[in-house]
C-alpha cells in the first residue's frame, strides 16, 4: 500500500513547516480556532475517544480514555506533559516532527490542554535533541506572540502556555513517572504506582502524559473529524503511524503508513528499498528494541497493533530495526543488553543487578566462554526478573534477548563454543 | 523489629482478609507487610522503613500473591482490603524471593566475617531465612575501594550497598538536611553527599541504624566487637531533656556503642537519635573524667580511695549545717536522697536544685500536656521561643514530621533557627516575646488539634509572654502544651519539690550554712555564676562535690567524690514532657567511682543515719513516696518505655524576674546540645564542638566598634562574661547579639542571671581579630 502523508502536515506539504506562517498556510491552527470557545471541553475529549487514537509512545493505550481518567473537578491545577524523550533504540519519528513541524505539536498539546482543562503544557525533550529543542523554543515564542499561547487564547478566556524542558539524556525518563520526577528536578527514576499520573502526576497534580506523535495527530482529528480518523485502518487501532526504519536497509528513514494496510515486507522492500544485494532478512525488531525479535517467516504480517501481537511481538514505538544475514544475533543481543544495563536507573534491585548480569553472560558467550547451562540460567533469570520490577525497562531488556535465544538457538550454541569474531568494519561503541 | 510499623489490632472496624488460609484483620490503611508481621508472618523487606516515609517499592523483596491481582504485589505498598486473599508461601513467592536475594547477593562481597554488621544484618538474616542456598553468579564481582569516610563518624562501603535508598530518604525526608543523594545510575549507583564533602548533619548517625546491610558503619565502633560478644541494654539518653530511648552496647564493662532502640519509643524519639546522643559515650573515659577521689589540702591535692574519701566527706560535714545543691542532670534518686539528708543525716540542711527557677511558668505547666509523639497528629504546631534544633535536637525531627504530615508550623522567638523555614515565624525583639505570642493566639484558637511547644528558658525570663501563651492555649480546649525544657532532669527535680538554687545561695550569703555539698551541680558554669563566684569567694566552709567530670566547681571543691555517668549507673530521669524513664547501667565505670546515689547513701551511713533502701529502685520508691507528681509511679510501671508523671512538675510560685536592667544591647543566649559540653569531651564529636562566638549583624557590629574575629567580653548587671570571638553574619537581626551557653569555659554564663531574665550587655573589645 502506498504511503499516506495525511496526518503530519509537513509530510503532506512536502516541506518543513518551522515558520508559523508556513504552518498556518498548510492549515495550521484551524483546529484550535474552531474549538476554542466553540466546542465544549468534554465534547473534544469525546472526539478523541471516538477517533480511536492510541498512544504512539510504545504502550498503545487509547489516548481519549487516558484523558478521561483525569478528575473533572480538581482542587489542583491540571497539566499536560508531552513525552519527547524519544530514546528507544531505532526510533526517530518524534525527532522529525519536532524538527519539521513544531507548531502542529504545539497545537495538539494545546488542544489536549483545552480538553482536560489544563493550565500548562510541558514538553520534556531528551537532552540530546538540542537542535529540536531550539526549534521548539522558537516555535513557542512565535506561537505566544501570535496569541496561540499565553493568556486568553484567541479571546476565548482560556489561559495556556507551554514550557520546553530539556532532559539530561536518560532512557528511563521516557517512562512517564520517571519523566515527571525529572521534570520536577529530581533524579529520574520511576515512581511506585498507584497513584497514577492522571490522579497525582506532576507536582502531585492530575497530569495527562502523551507522546509527541500522539499529540501531533490531534489537530487533523479535529479538522477532519474523529470519524475520518477512526475509518483509517483497522477498527481497534485506526489511524496512521510513523515507522522509523533503520539497519540493513537501502533507504532508512521515517514512513507514515495507515495501520493494517501495509505489511512488514512492503515496509522493508517497497518503502525502505530492500536489503543490500544478495542479503536475506535475518531478524527484525519491529517496534523498537524492547519488543521480541521476529524472523523472515513473519514478513507478511500487516503492521498494526493486533497483528503484531498475534505473532508474539509488538508495534511498540514503530522503530523498526532490520538485520540481514551478515550480522551476528548474539552480538546484537549483547549490544542491546549493554544498552539496558547502561540505562537501568538502579532504583529496583532485579533490574539494576539483572541487566548487568545479562550483559556479563552475553559477553562471555561472545568471547567464546559460554556454557550450555547459561541458557537455563538466562531463562531462569528472565523468569525471576520479568514482571517483578518497578517499571517495564527490564522487561524491555528481556523481550528481545529471550526471543532471540528461542528463535536463533543454533546461532547461540555455535557462538558459545566458538565465540563471535568482531565484525569489520565496526563503529566505535558510544555507550560505556 | 522496628522495621515494621506497629499495628494496633484492638481498634474497631478492622478490615478482614485472608492470610495464608487464615482469617485475620487489621485496621484499614495498614500495609500488608505490617499487617502480616502483626499476625506472625514475616514478609522480608529491605527498602521499606515506615518511619522514613511512604513506601517506594524499590528492593522488590516483599512480593506476595494477592488473588485477583496480576503478577505479584509489593506487600510494603499494598494496603489491606476487605476479603483480600494473600499468600506468602507459594512457589511463585518463593521464586521471587530467591530471585531478588540472588541478584542482591550477586555483587555483594559476602565479607560478613570482617563486617561490623555480621550477626545483626538484615541481609544476612533474610538470606538465611528466605534466600537460595547457593549462587549461580560466576562473573567477577564489582569492586570498589573500601571504605570511604562519608563523614568523620560514618564509613561507607559501597560494595556492600544494596541501594535500598533508606539513608538517602532519611537525609532528604526525615532530617531534611539535603545532604545525601544517589550518584550515577543502574549498577553503578552509589551513595554520596551532594557536594562530595563529608556528611554534615545533626542526625547523620541514624543512617547507620537504618542501613539493612554493612554499607554504613560507625567509625568509632569499627572492628570493636561482634554482636555475640556484647550485651545490649535499653537505657535513656541523659544529655538533654528530650529523653530519647537508647540502646547501650556494652563489652568488657565499657560502652562501645549507642544506637536507637530496635523497639523505639513512639512517644519520644521514635528510634532516632541526635549525633551527640549517639557518639558522646566516649566522654565517659575522656581526659576530664574524674577516676579517683581528690582531697584538696593545704599541702596540695592527693587522691584517696573511695572509702577514705567518703569518710573524709562525712568528717567535713559532721556537725555543720550544709547547703546541698543538686545539678540538673542528677537522677531522681540522687536528688531525692540528697533531699532526705536534710531530714536525717544532715539536719537543717538547705537543699535546692540548679537550673531555671521558672515560677512564672506555673500556668503553662498546669495546662494539658502533650508527649512528643502527639505532635504527629497535630494540625498546628506552634514553637514559642527557643531553638529546638540546638537545644532539644530530636524534637526537630518530630516537627519536620508533623510538617510532612500536613501540619501547619508557626512560631515566634528572638533568634533565627533552622526550623523557621517550615512555616511562618515571627522574629520578636528580645524581651518582647509577648508580642509574638499575641500574634499566634488566633491561629491556636482556630486549630483543631494544636500543640504548642514553648521554650522553658525563654518563657521563664518573660512572665508576660508566659501568661499570654497560657491564656491562648487555655482558650482552645483541644490545645495541648509541650515544654521544650532546658535541663536534663529539670522536671524530675521540680517533681521532687526542690526549691531553686537561690535558697542555697541566700543561705551561703547569709552565713546560715557552713558547708556545701554539690551533687552533679556546677554553679560556676551555669547562668548566675557571677553571684556564685562572689558568694564562694568568702565562703570558709568545706565544699564537697560529687561529680563525674572535672569542671570549674570541682576545681574549687575541697573534696571530690567521683561519680558514675549516665552510661554507667542506674537511676530515673524525668523528661521535659514529664516522662519518667529509667537509666540502666551498661558500662561499669572507673574502679574508683561509684553511682551518685550510692555515694549519698554511704555518706548517710557514715553520718550515723541508715537509710531504708539499698537499691536504686528501693531508693526511688522511698524518695518519691508522698510526692503527688509521682503518685502511682514505680520502677516497674516505668518499664522500658516510661510513663508520664501523675501531675505536672510544678514549682512554688517564685517571684517573676525583673525586667532587663542596665544599659547596652540585648543578649540572646542559646544552649547547645549539638556541639556542647558533651561533644567537647568526646573524641568522636570533637569536630562538632561549638566555638565560643558572639554573633551579630553587620550594623550592630559597627555600632559597637567591633569586627569579625575580635575577642570581646560582655558586661551586664549580673556580671562579666569570659572571652568570646565576634562573628559578623548576614541574616541576623540587627540590634541584638547572640551567644551560646555551654561553650568552652562557659563564657556567656557570666552575664546571665540564674532566672534567665532578659539582659542587656555592653560589648568590650579586649583583642583585635
Amino acid at each position: 500500500m502506498p504511503i499516506l502523508n495525511s496526518v503530519y502536515r509537513h509530510r503532506e506539504a512536502g516541506r518543513p513547516l518551522t515558520e508559523l506562517a508556513a504552518y498556518r498556510e498548510a492549515g495550521g491552527y484551524k483546529a484550535l480556532e474552531s474549538v476554542l470557545g466553540e466546542t465544549d471541553a468534554d465534547d473534544l475529549q469525546y472526539a478523541f475517544v471516538r477517533s480511536g487514537l492510541r498512544g504512539r509512545g510504545g504502550a498503545g493505550f487509547p489516548m481519549g480514555r487516558k484523558a478521561s481518567f483525569l478528575p473533572k473537578d480538581s482542587r489542583l491545577p491540571k497539566y499536560v506533559v508531552c513525552n519527547a524523550d524519544e530514546s528507544e533504540p531505532g526510533t526517530f519519528k518524534d525527532r522529525e516532527i519536532m524538527e519539521m513541524n513544531p507548531f502542529q505539536l504545539l497545537e495538539g498539546l494545546t488542544l489536549a490542554g483545552y480538553a482536560i482543562g489544563a493550565v500548562r503544557g510541558y514538553i520534556y525533550i531528551r537532552g540530546e535533541y538540542e537542535h529540536q529543542a531550539r526549534v521548539l523554543d522558537a516555535a513557542v515564542r512565535a506561537a505566544r506572540e501570535a496569541g496561540f499561547l499565553g493568556k486568553d487564547l484567541l479571546r476565548s478566556g482560556f489561559d495556556y502556555d507551554i514550557t520546553v524542558y530539556r532532559g539530561a539524556g536518560a532512557y528511563i525518563c521516557g517512562e512517564e513517572t520517571a519523566l515527571l520526577e525529572s521534570l520536577e528536578g529530581k533524579r529520574g527514576q520511576p515512581r511506585l504506582k498507584p497513584p497514577f499520573p492522571a490522579v497525582a502526576g506532576l507536582y502531585g497534580s492530575p497530569t495527562l502524559i502523551n507522546n509527541v506523535e500522539t499529540l501531533t495527530a490531534l489537530p487533523p482529528i479535529v479538522t477532519r473529524g474523529a470519524d475520518w480518523y477512526a475509518a483509517l485502518g483497522p477498527e481497534k487501532s485506526p489511524g496512521t503511524k510513523l515507522f522509523s526504519i533503520s539497519g540493513h536497509v537501502v533507504r532508512p528513514g521515517n514512513y507514515e503508513i495507515v495501520l493494517g494496510d501495509t505489511t512488514l515486507r512492503e515496509l522493508i522492500f517497497e518503502h525502505a528499498g530492500g536489503l543490500r544485494e544478495g542479503r536475506r532478512v535475518k531478524a527484525v525488531w519491529v517496534g523498537g528494541s524492547s519488543v521480541p525479535v521476529i524472523g523472515e517467516e513473519h514478513l507478511d504480517t500487516p503492521l498494526d497493533y493486533e497483528s503484531l501481537q498475534g505473532i508474539g511481538t509488538a508495534l511498540g514505538s514503530g522503530g523498526c530495526i532490520v538485520m540481514d544475514d551478515s550480522g551476528c544475533i548474539v552480538r546484537a543481543c549483547l549490544r542491546l543488553a549493554s544498552f539496558y544495563r547502561h540505562e537501568s536507573c538502579g532504583k529496583c534491585s532485579p533490574c539494576r543487578e539483572g541487566t548487568s548480569w545479562f550483559e556479563r553472560i552475553l559477553q562471555r558467550m561472545v568471547d567464546g566462554d559460554g556454557r550450555m547451562e547459561d541458557f537455563e540460567l538466562l531463562e531462569s533469570l528472565f523468569r525471576r526478573v520479568s514482571g517483578k520490577t518497578l517499571c517495564p525497562l527490564a522487561d524491555g531488556a528481556i523481550a528481545p534477548i529471550r526471543s532471540a535465544i528461542k528463535l536463533f538457538r543454533d546461532d547461540f550454541i555455535r557462538v558459545c563454543q566458538e565465540g563471535s569474531p568482531r565484525p569489520e568494519p565496526m563503529l566505535p561503541a558510544s555507550v560505556g | 523489629m522496628a522495621e515494621y510499623a506497629p499495628v494496633d489490632l484492638t481498634v474497631e472496624n478492622q478490615v478482614e482478609f485472608e492470610l495464608d488460609g487464615r482469617r485475620v484483620a487489621a485496621p484499614a490503611g495498614t500495609m500488608l507487610a505490617d499487617a502480616c508481621y502483626a499476625h506472625g508472618v514475616e514478609i522480608p523487606i529491605f527498602c521499606y522503613e515506615p518511619r522514613i516515609g511512604p513506601p517506594i517499592g524499590a528492593c522488590r523483596m516483599c512480593l506476595v500473591e494477592v488473588e485477583g491481582m496480576r503478577g505479584l504485589q509489593t506487600a510494603c505498598s499494598t494496603p489491606v482490603a476487605p476479603d483480600m486473599v494473600v499468600r506468602t508461601t507459594t512457589d511463585a513467592v518463593k521464586e521471587a524471593q530467591d530471585g531478588v536475594l540472588e541478584v542482591l547477593l550477586a555483587n555483594h562481597p559476602l565479607d560478613c566475617p570482617v563486617c561490623d554488621k555480621g550477626g545483626e544484618c538484615p541481609l544476612q538474616d533474610r538470606t538465611f531465612k528466605f534466600g537460595p542456598g547457593t549462587s549461580r553468579y560466576v562473573e567477577p564481582k564489582r569492586h570498589q575501594p573500601k571504605p570511604l569516610n562519608l563523614s568523620h563518624r560514618i564509613a561507607l562501603d559501597r560494595e556492600r550497598c544494596i541501594s535500598c535508598f533508606r539513608c538517602v530518604r532519611f537525609s532528604q525526608e526525615v532530617a531534611q538536611d539535603g545532604e545525601l543523594t544517589m550518584q550515577e545510575r543502574g549498577a553503578r549507583s552509589e551513595i554520596t553527599t551532594f557536594s562530595g564533602d563529608p556528611y554534615r548533619g545533626r542526625f547523620s548517625g541514624n543512617i547507620i541504624d537504618v542501613c539493612p546491610v554493612g554499607a554504613l558503619t560507625s567509625i568509632p565502633y569499627r572492628f570493636v566487637s561482634r554482636p555475640w560478644d556484647v550485651q545490649n541494654t535499653p537505657s535513656v539518653c541523659g544529655l538533654c531533656p528530650v529523653g530519647c530511648n537508647t540502646e547501650l552496647t556494652v563489652r568488657e564493662g565499657r560502652t562501645k556503642r549507642v544506637t536507637g532502640r530496635p523497639e523505639p519509643n513512639p512517644a519520644v524519639e521514635e528510634g532516632w537519635l541526635c549525633d551527640t546522643g549517639r557518639w558522646a559515650y566516649d566522654a565517659s573515659w575522656s581526659q576530664a573524667r574524674i577516676t579517683a577521689a581528690v582531697v584538696r589540702e593545704a599541702t596540695g591535692d592527693r587522691t584517696a580511695t573511695l572509702e577514705d574519701a567518703v569518710d573524709g566527706a562525712a568528717a567535713l560535714l559532721r556537725g555543720r549545717t550544709a547547703g546541698i545543691l543538686v545539678g540538673t542532670a542528677a537522677t531522681v534518686e540522687e536528688a531525692g536522697i540528697a533531699a532526705d539528708l536534710a531530714g536525717g543525716a544532715l539536719p537543717g540542711a538547705v537543699v535546692a536544685r540548679m537550673g531555671i527557677p521558672g515560677g512564672a511558668l506555673a500556668p503553662l505547666r498546669a495546662l494539658p500536656g502533650a508527649q512528643l509523639g502527639d505532635v504527629d497528629d497535630a494540625d498546628l504546631v506552634v514553637v514559642a521561643g527557643g531553638d529546638p534544633s540546638a537545644q532539644q535536637p530530636v524534637a526537630e525531627l518530630r516537627l519536620r514530621k508533623a510538617r510532612r504530615f500536613g501540619a501547619t508550623v508557626t512560631g515566634c522567638g528572638p533568634r533565627p533557627h533552622a526550623l523557621e523555614a517550615l512555616g511562618t515565624f515571627i522574629r520578636t525583639a528580645p524581651g518582647d516575646l509577648a508580642a509574638g505570642v499575641a500574634s499566634l493566639a488566633e491561629a491556636i484558637a482556630a486549630a483543631t488539634r494544636p500543640v504548642v511547644m514553648w521554650d522553658e528558658a525563654d518563657l521563664a525570663g518573660e512572665p508576660a509572654a508566659a501568661e499570654a501563651l497560657a491564656a491562648a492555649i487555655a482558650a482552645n480546649p483541644a490545645a495541648r502544651q509541650l515544654e521544650l525544657g532546658a535541663e536534663v532532669n529539670g522536671s524530675g527535680l521540680r517533681a521532687l519539690g526542690l526549691p531553686d538554687a537561690g535558697a542555697v545561695l541566700d543561705a551561703v550569703r547569709a552565713g546560715t550554712v557552713d558547708a556545701l555539698l554539690l551533687v552533679h551541680a556546677d554553679p560556676l558554669d551555669a547562668p548566675g555564676r557571677a553571684a556564685w563566684d562572689a558568694a564562694l569567694e568568702g565562703f570558709a566552709g568545706p565544699v564537697i562535690a560529687i561529680a563525674s567530670h572535672a569542671d570549674a566547681t570541682t576545681e574549687r571543691a575541697d573534696l571530690v567524690l567521683p561519680a558514675l555517668t549516665m552510661w554507667e549507673q542506674e537511676g530515673t530521669l524525668v523528661s521535659m514532657n514529664g516522662r519518667v524513664q529509667r537509666l540502666r547501667p551498661g558500662a561499669r565505670g572507673p574502679e574508683g567511682a561509684a553511682a551518685g546515689w550510692e555515694l549519698l547513701v554511704a555518706l548517710a551511713h557514715r553520718l550515723g543515719v541508715v537509710p531504708g533502701y539499698r537499691t536504686a529502685a528501693a531508693a526511688f520508691r522511698a524518695v518519691t513516696a508522698g510526692r503527688p507528681a509521682f503518685a502511682g509511679i514505680t520502677p516497674e510501671a516505668a518499664g522500658v518505655l516510661g510513663v508520664p508523671l501523675a501531675a505536672p512538675a510544678q514549682v512554688a510560685g517564685a517571684s517573676a524576674p525583673p525586667p532587663a536592667s542596665g544599659e547596652g544591647v540585648p543578649l540572646v543566649a542559646t544552649r547547645t546540645v549539638y556541639g556542647g559540653a558533651a561533644a567537647r569531651r568526646s573524641a568522636a564529636l570533637a569536630d562538632t564542638a561549638a566555638p565560643a562566638e558572639l554573633r551579630m549583624a553587620p550594623d550592630t557590629a559597627a555600632a559597637h566598634w567591633v569586627n569579625d574575629g575580635d575577642r570581646v567580653v560582655l558586661r551586664s548587671s549580673s556580671g562579666e562574661s569570659g572571652r568570646l570571638t565576634v562573628r559578623v553574619g548576614d541574616g541576623l537581626p540587627e540590634g541584638v547579639v547572640f551567644a551560646p551557653l555551654g561553650a568552652p569555659g562557659s563564657p556567656t554564663e557570666g552575664v546571665l542571671p540564674a532566672d534567665m531574665a532578659p539582659v542587656l550587655v555592653r560589648v568590650a573589645r579586649v583583642e583585635a581579630g
